[in-house]
């Protein structure tokens, strides 16, 4: 018959974990590398909105009042919800870990509870502006481009949305669990 | 920088070995699973290392990042293998006869079937932790910890003995 003091003997009597040589060193190392790839994100992410923004004045959209709400829509949608995603990692990066288990708990319901509003409200919202930009955007595509590029631009475009919606749903999905196991314990 | 890598030193080559045993509760004993949960530890108690204020003693506060690190990253990564290892013990057993490590893990699986927040409390338990201490970790009242221990203890042992929970 066991009873817990033998488990608790069982579990004093595993072999002690030794802290790896060199452990403090690769965990700088690893920081390091975390900032340095935050770095690398923040130059690519500022490095496409230039870009864009370039583009913006290079193809003179701001003269054709249509492909001017149609490009500033799609934009605006994808830069927002790109804000929208890096804020939501810094702040759980920031969550203070050092917090008793309860409160933690509570800061991070609060955390999921924020980004189940953003997954249910803004998130369709910022979708189907994006789609509207689209729309708006496709006759000056069908005027300007040739019949085989305007047909390619509508499918990949289609395609890419589809897989976006379904990227974008399985992620809320696995939120909305995490959300669930923390208010159930 | 120079007293902030110190400190950190000896903080690591202090509280690894209790942190590496917490985060092995936390995955069934799998070693490469718990080294990176503990090195995820220690990287926070660098990033927070300024700002640590002595309200708490510094072991219960390591293991509160430990015990919060872990949860994050279960609920995270939860898997629906989660009854594969006992399973997979069971079978195991039946040709190889029964021994200390094949106990352990048996111990491991029944700790990973408790709810997280129990999981916390006999991993702490186990680690030999006063009532008062765990209750400051996991932010519970002594009376509430007391009376969830010797619930959880009858529960886990009973998983030991009949491989149910």
């Amino acid at each position: 018959m066991i009873n817990f003091e033998d488990l608790k003997t069982q579990w004093a009597k595993q072999p002690e974990a030794k802290a790896p040589e060199n452990g403090t060193k690769s965990i700088v190392v690893k920081i390091n590398a975390m900032r340095k790839k935050q770095l690398i994100t923040n130059i690519v992410l500022v490095a496409t909105l230039l870009v864009l923004i370039g583009f913006f004045f290079y193809v003179m959209a701001y003269r054709d009042q249509v492909v001017l709400w149609g490009l500033v829509t799609m934009m605006g949608a994808l830069l927002l919800r790109i804000v929208i995603e890096i804020r939501g990692v810094r702040v759980l990066s920031k969550l203070n870990s050092g917090l008793d288990v309860q409160q933690f708990k509570m800061r991070m319901i609060r955390f999921y509870q924020q980004r189940k509003a953003v997954h249910l409200v803004l998130t369709p919202l910022v979708l189907l502006a994006y789609c509207w930009g689209f729309v708006r955007l496709l006759p000056a595509f069908k005027a300007n481009l040739s019949a085989g590029f305007y047909t390619y631009i509508l499918v990949s475009s289609v395609v890419l949305i589809v897989f976006f919606t379904f990227f974008i749903g399985n992620h809320v999905r696995k939120e909305l669990k995490i959300l669930k196991s923390l208010k159930q314990t | 920088m120079k007293l902030k890598q110190d400190q950190f030193e000896k903080l690591y080559q202090t509280h690894y070995p209790k942190v590496m045993r917490l985060c092995m509760g936390y995955v069934k004993g799998e070693v490469d699973l718990a080294k990176d949960l503990a090195q995820e530890v220690f990287i926070k108690v660098w990033e927070n290392l300024g700002s640590f204020r002595n309200e708490s003693a510094v072991g219960t506060w390591i293991y509160r990042i430990t015990v919060n690190t872990c949860l994050v990253q279960i609920r995270m990564k939860r898997s629906s293998q989660d009854n594969l290892a006992i399973d997979q013990l069971r079978a195991s057993e039946e040709v190889a006869g029964y021994d200390y490590e094949k106990h352990l893990k048996r111990l491991y699986a029944c700790i990973n079937k408790l709810d997280p927040t129990a999981k916390g409390i006999i991993l702490l338990e186990l680690e030999g932790l006063r009532q008062k201490e765990i209750a400051a970790v996991m932010g519970l009242s002594h009376e509430a910890v007391r009376v969830r221990i010797h619930r959880i203890k009858n529960k886990l042992t009973k998983c030991v003995q009949d491989d149910k929970l």
